[in-house]
Formats: C-alpha cells, sequence, structure tokens
C-alpha cells in the first residue's frame, strides 16, 4: 500500500474546500428516524459524517440513477407539442465515506447502462462523481462481499480508498466462542446493526477512535481530489495498521457463510441450463414479491418510464425504479404475462444477478452488501439461496469459462 | 442526445382496421430526419403520446417506402387508448428503430410463406411489402392470414390488393362462426389453413406471426411441410420500457428481446427456456 496520510482535520479541510467551491459532498449521516441507522445524504461539515457507522439503509445507485429522473418535459400547444430536453452533464459531486460494495456495484452497472447504446443520464453523472471509499470496519451478519469476490477494503467502483488508522496497532479480537455464541452473536448483530462489529462493544469496550485514514488514490479523478492534501504515507507502523484493520474485517466477513463462493465461473452456466430446477418452487413460496430487495439492492436497476402531468398540458417523462418481482413488470397489454407466478420472478432476479449479467457482462451483478436480506419480511437470504445453487452446481471445473 | 428523447412525427393520415384496431401514418416534423431516417424490416420503435407515456411496436410499414412511417395498434391500455384519441394533424413521440431484423437478403432468390392471424399482421406486413416491392427477386409469395371474425381482418384493402395479384398466393381465413354470409375465404383455424395451402418448403423461408395458441399449432405443421428450424422466423413480443437493453424487463432467459431480437428463427428459439 502506498498513499497519503489524511489526518481528521485534513479530510475535515478537505470537505470544507468542496463544499466551498460548491461540489457537492455526500456522505454517511445518521438516519432522520433512527439515529442508530445510517443514510446517504449530502453534507456541509465532515462533522455532520458518520463515517465508519454502519452500513447505509440503500446503495449508492440513487445518486446515479435517480429513485424518479426526468428525461424531459413536454408541453402541448393547440398545434403540436414543445420539448425541452433535460443536461446531460451535471454538477461536480464528491461521495465520502461509500461502502466498496456500494462503490463496486456503481461500477457493474457500467456495463449495462454502456453497452451499445450508451445512457448518458447515467454516465454524465458517473463524470461528474468521485468515489471517496472507506475500508469497512464492522461487519454484521449479512455481509458477504467476500462470496462475490470483494472485501471490506474493495477499490471497485471507487477513486480513492480510506483506510482508518487510529494510532496503535490493531489487535486481532478474541473471537466468539462456541455455537450458541455465535448464534447470539449473529442474532444481536441482526436486531442492531453493526453491535458486534469485531466483537468489542459485546464487551462493554468501545472501538478506538479513528485519528486518520490512510487513502490511496486508484483513479486520476481520485489523485486529483488528494492533490496537495496530507502527508505521503512513509511511516511502516502506519502501512501495518492499515493492512491489520483490513485483515481483522476480512477475516470477520469471511466467518459469514463459511466458504460460501458465488463468483463461481461454473454457477451461470448451471443456473441456465437448470431453469426448470424444483428447487424455485420452493424457495419462492417464502417471497411475498413486494420488492424491498431490489430497491436497497446496489445493482438492481430495472426501471419504468412514466408520462407525469405537473399541471394542465405539460409534464416530463420520467423513470422511474422498477422491480422485477411485481407481477405487471411482464404484464403484456393482451393479458398474457410471460412470469405468470412468484415463483417465476423471484427466477427471474435471482438469474439476471448470477447467470444472465455474468453470462452477457461477465460479471455478477451483486456486490454482496446483503442489504436485501436485511430488509425482506420473509427473511429471505440471497446468499444462501444462492447458496443451496452453489452447492448443487458442485466445483467450479477448472479451466470453464463463464 | 439524451438517448430517451423522442422524435416529435405528425399525423398524415389515419385507417381504421378494424372496431379497434388503427393505423397511423407518420411523417417527422424534422425535415432534415425525414430524409435520412432508415430502418429495416423486423425492427421497432418506442411511440408515445406526451402526457400518457409510451408503447412499443413494429414498424408496419416496408423499409422501402421512404418519407414516413406506420404502425398498426389495438387501443387495449393507457397509451393506446390515448393515441385512439388523436387526430390527423397531431404529435406522437417516436424513439427508434430498435431490434434486429429479417435476414432479407438471405431470403433473396427464395420462395416465402407468410402466416399471420389477427392484429399480428403488422410486423409481417413490413417483410410481404418489402418483397413484393422488390418482387423480382423473390420466387413464390404465399400468404395466409386468418382471425377470429371479418370484421377482425386488417388491412382490408391491402388483402384485397394481394388476392388480385396474380404473382401472389393469399389464403383468408376466419374462425368458424366469424364468416359473414359472403364471406368467400376459407373458415378454419390457421394451421388447417396451411396444411390446405401446403406450400412448398423448397427453398423456402417462413414467417410466422400470431398469439401464442396459434405459434404452437402452426409451427408443426410447417415442420411437416420440410421448413428446417432455421428457415422459420417469428418476432417476439414482449413488454419492453426502454427498447435498448437496460430497463431490464423482456429478457427470456438470457435473451433480451430489444437487443438480440424481436426477430427469431425457431432454431433460436428452441434454446429459450420456456418463459413467453
Amino acid at each position: 500500500m502506498t498513499g497519503t496520510i489524511l489526518s481528521q482535520s485534513d479530510l475535515a479541510e478537505l470537505v470544507d474546500h468542496l463544499v466551498a467551491e460548491g461540489t457537492s459532498v455526500i456522505a454517511p449521516v445518521p438516519a432522520r428516524d433512527d439515529a442508530r441507522r445510517t443514510e446517504y445524504r449530502p453534507i456541509r461539515s465532515l462533522g455532520e459524517a458518520a463515517l465508519g457507522g454502519p452500513l447505509p439503509r440503500c446503495s449508492l445507485k440513487e445518486f446515479f440513477l435517480p429513485p424518479s429522473q426526468v428525461l424531459l418535459r413536454y408541453r402541448q400547444r393547440k398545434d403540436g407539442v414543445d420539448l425541452q430536453e433535460v443536461p446531460t452533464t451535471f454538477a461536480p459531486q464528491v461521495i465520502l465515506g461509500a461502502r466498496p460494495c456500494d462503490a463496486a456495484g456503481v461500477e457493474t452497472l457500467d456495463k449495462v447502462m454502456g453497452w451499445d447504446y450508451r445512457d448518458e443520464l447515467w454516465f454524465g453523472r458517473r463524470e461528474a462523481t468521485t468515489i471517496v471509499s472507506l475500508a469497512c470496519r464492522g461487519v454484521d451478519s449479512s455481509c458477504f462481499c467476500h462470496a462475490v469476490g470483494l472485501g471490506p477494503n474493495s477499490t471497485k467502483g471507487a477513486d480513492v480508498l480510506l483506510v482508518p488508522l487510529n494510532g496503535t496497532p490493531s489487535a486481532h479480537p478474541s473471537q466468539p466462542a462456541g455455537v450458541l455464541a455465535e448464534s447470539v452473536d449473529a442474532f444481536l448483530r441482526d436486531s442492531e446493526p453493526f453491535a458486534g462489529a469485531f466483537g468489542l462493544e459485546a464487551k462493554g469496550q468501545k472501538p478506538p477512535p479513528v485519528v486518520g485514514y490512510l487513502a490511496e488514490p486508484v483513479t486520476p479523478k481520485g489523485e486529483a481530489l488528494l492533490k496537495g492534501r496530507g502527508k505521503p504515507a512513509t511511516e511502516r507502523s502506519d502501512l501495518e495498521e492499515a493492512q491489520g484493520f483490513v485483515k481483522v474485517a476480512r477475516d470477520r466477513v469471511a466467518r459469514n457463510f463459511a466458504a460460501l463462493q458465488l463468483a463461481n465461473g461454473h454457477l451461470p452456466e448451471w443456473l441456465a441450463n437448470n431453469f426448470d430446477h424444483q428447487l424455485w418452487k420452493s424457495l419462492a413460496l417464502r417471497c411475498h414479491g413486494c420488492g424491498a430487495c431490489a430497491a436497497v439492492c446496489s445493482t438492481c436497476h430495472c426501471f419504468d418510464i412514466v408520462d407525469e402531468h405537473d399541471s394542465y398540458g405539460q409534464g416530463a417523462r420520467r423513470r422511474n425504479w422498477d422491480s422485477c418481482q411485481s407481477a405487471k413488470f411482464t404484464l403484456h397489454a393482451s393479458g398474457h404475462n410471460p412470469r405468470q407466478t412468484q415463483t417465476e420472478r423471484f427466477r427471474q432476479r435471482v438469474m439476471h444477478k448470477f447467470s444472465i449479467y455474468p453470462r452477457r457482462f461477465d460479471a455478477i451483478l451483486c456486490s454482496g452488501c446483503g442489504r436485501c436480506a436485511r430488509v425482506c419480511p420473509a427473511g429471505m437470504s440471497l446468499p444462501e439461496i444462492v447458496g443451496e445453487f452453489v452447492q448443487l452446481a458442485g466445483p467450479e471445473i477448472p479451466g470453464s469459462v463463464r | 442526445m439524451n438517448l430517451y428523447q423522442p422524435h416529435r412525427m405528425r399525423i398524415e393520415e389515419i385507417t381504421d382496421e378494424t372496431p379497434d384496431t388503427r393505423t397511423f401514418k407518420l411523417v417527422f416534423q424534422d425535415t432534415a430526419l425525414k430524409d435520412t431516417f432508415r430502418f429495416s424490416a423486423g425492427q421497432f420503435g418506442e411511440y408515445s403520446v406526451f402526457g400518457e407515456g409510451e408503447s412499443t411496436f413494429c414498424i408496419a410499414s416496408p423499409p422501402t417506402r421512404k418519407g414516413y412511417i406506420e404502425c398498426s395498434f389495438r387501443a387495449v391500455g393507457v397509451v393506446t387508448q390515448a393515441m385512439r384519441r388523436l387526430g390527423v394533424g397531431d404529435t406522437v413521440g417516436f424513439r427508434g428503430p430498435y431490434g434486429n431484423t429479417f435476414p432479407i437478403d438471405r431470403m433473396k432468390g427464395q420462395s416465402l410463406v407468410f402466416v399471420a392471424g389477427g392484429i399480428a399482421l403488422p410486423p409481417v406486413r413490413c417483410v410481404i411489402w418489402n418483397v413484393l416491392d422488390l418482387r423480382a427477386e423473390f420466387k413464390d409469395v404465399t400468404i395466409v392470414y386468418g382471425a377470429r371474425t371479418v370484421a377482425d381482418l386488417v388491412y382490408k384493402r391491402e388483402l384485397e390488393d394481394w388476392s388480385k395479384r396474380p404473382d401472389v398466393k393469399l389464403w383468408q381465413a376466419v374462425d368458424p362462426g366469424g364468416q359473414t354470409p359472403d364471406w368467400t375465404g376459407e373458415v378454419g383455424l390457421i394451421p388447417k389453413v396451411l396444411e390446405k395451402a401446403a406450400p412448398s418448403a423448397q427453398d423456402a423461408f417462413a414467417v410466422v406471426c400470431g398469439p401464442p395458441v396459434m405459434i404452437k399449432y402452426t409451427l408443426p405443421v410447417l415442420s411437416k411441410l420440410g421448413f428446417s428450424d432455421d428457415r422459420i422466423y417469428t418476432t417476439l413480443e414482449n413488454r419492453m420500457k426502454c427498447g435498448i437493453g437496460k430497463c431490464g424487463r423482456c429478457n427470456i432467459g438470457p435473451v433480451y428481446v430489444c437487443k438480440d431480437g424481436p426477430v427469431f428463427n425457431l432454431e433460436q428459439m428452441k434454446k429459450l427456456p420456456a418463459e413467453f
């Protein structure tokens, strides 16, 4: 690792500078209705941010694919229609303290947004945005980034990666002993997101305060952001501490869904060949089709296009988030519906992520953030479900291509 | 330009095909585009009524006729019912052309058999006129078309034209009970009429469009007549929003109908999961 050491005050100055020049800075902040949770929102100073807190409730996709986005405006005249284009260039924004899984999800979506037809509304925002990821301090029992080939310090999609430093070499926390302790631990973690991170809070200890960050530029955009800030990372102890930090988080997330490997090169083909597998039906029986999983997902990008009047004779064509879990998603005008039951709709979601997207774009449409499992009212866990198929699919055949 | 920005088109002419089906003849308001717009048989577009939304239809006119496009629609949903309320001179939006095309070049020098049912004639009509406008480049042309009742037959004037042409063999049919006293065409379901027409599969391609149940029973007849799977073509009509491979709606397994289709041959369709 090479990079820059940013103290808390260096980072605060960076935020002040960006805000002063008119750049929108977005960071996790305590949620308005529940201070234990966070969400990505614009901040005016570093003090408002809750960096390193629990995983924000929703992913970053809303800053690139807003839940409801104007595609064009229209105004009806007596003898025609006036159309107004929307700009495809956007004001600069910096996302500070992005979760590595969320940043990765954004990069994964570049593929579908850019194949053949280039979605300028997506890429306009991508180009205007610098993503500063923050390596994860905590991991909860729904996290499974390791299973999709990412990790708590993954740089996919990031322009800069920050690793927290607390000034003392981090000790590996003790592991909770025994199966019972493990399940209690998991239960507590699920009830109170991140409360059990590293097992420190559970013992009444507070995690050591973060005094600074090791900032690693990943892209030229990231280099430009860090230029002239902090001091070069030369202290061996800082680098070791950062490595130690990452190792702890990595070891912790690896304990989730033991040995689950969804980046299995064999899985996309296997799923395609087992489209009618009996397991789909039994797995899908629990699904209500509410689509909450898709709303919070870092990579679900399906949308609807609708016209909405603002006032008489004028309005906007919008693209709104949609979900393949809804019965009307594929309903034809004739009444025919290719995906009649929740089984087909649930299968579509899993297939899209782990078979269709990998086969077409060579990337899993999942970043392992685990939000789908956290919000599911029926307690369905995507990693567990796909894990069942991984077991059936068997180990990857060496040399096989997906 | 933003991909979702439609072109404005003026409704030049409206034809009532059946009690609930209409054809619009549309001309680009942008005069430069009127001359430069190109498409191929089989492609589709996103048509819109501003304030109501977009809807997906094929381009029903042939690429051999330039300066305008046509679309035929049945008023069943929000957008199509709004389209029905429009008149000549009104504006609609159009994005396209999208999707793949029928292999017109491969079809040259060959015979063609067109089989269509009900409102599924428009995509086939595009190919029919494309072929008839270049008539010398193709061998025999057979058209088998049917609808539930005489009133439901679309493009009635064109059917009459085709029936009079010596270089076209036209078989018209209505479902039993759908005939009128003066009906001179066939009475029966499409697969039966196709069996009776028995077009030769020698150096021939078949283009089939219709409701799923018609397709299901027509394909075995074509196979029996000797058409191989790679010579039977159809278009798949899934619900779409973007038309350009982004909105995640029209896929059948790994295949995006908007990008990989809408035109498929039977060989390709047999590889798709049964979810369409």
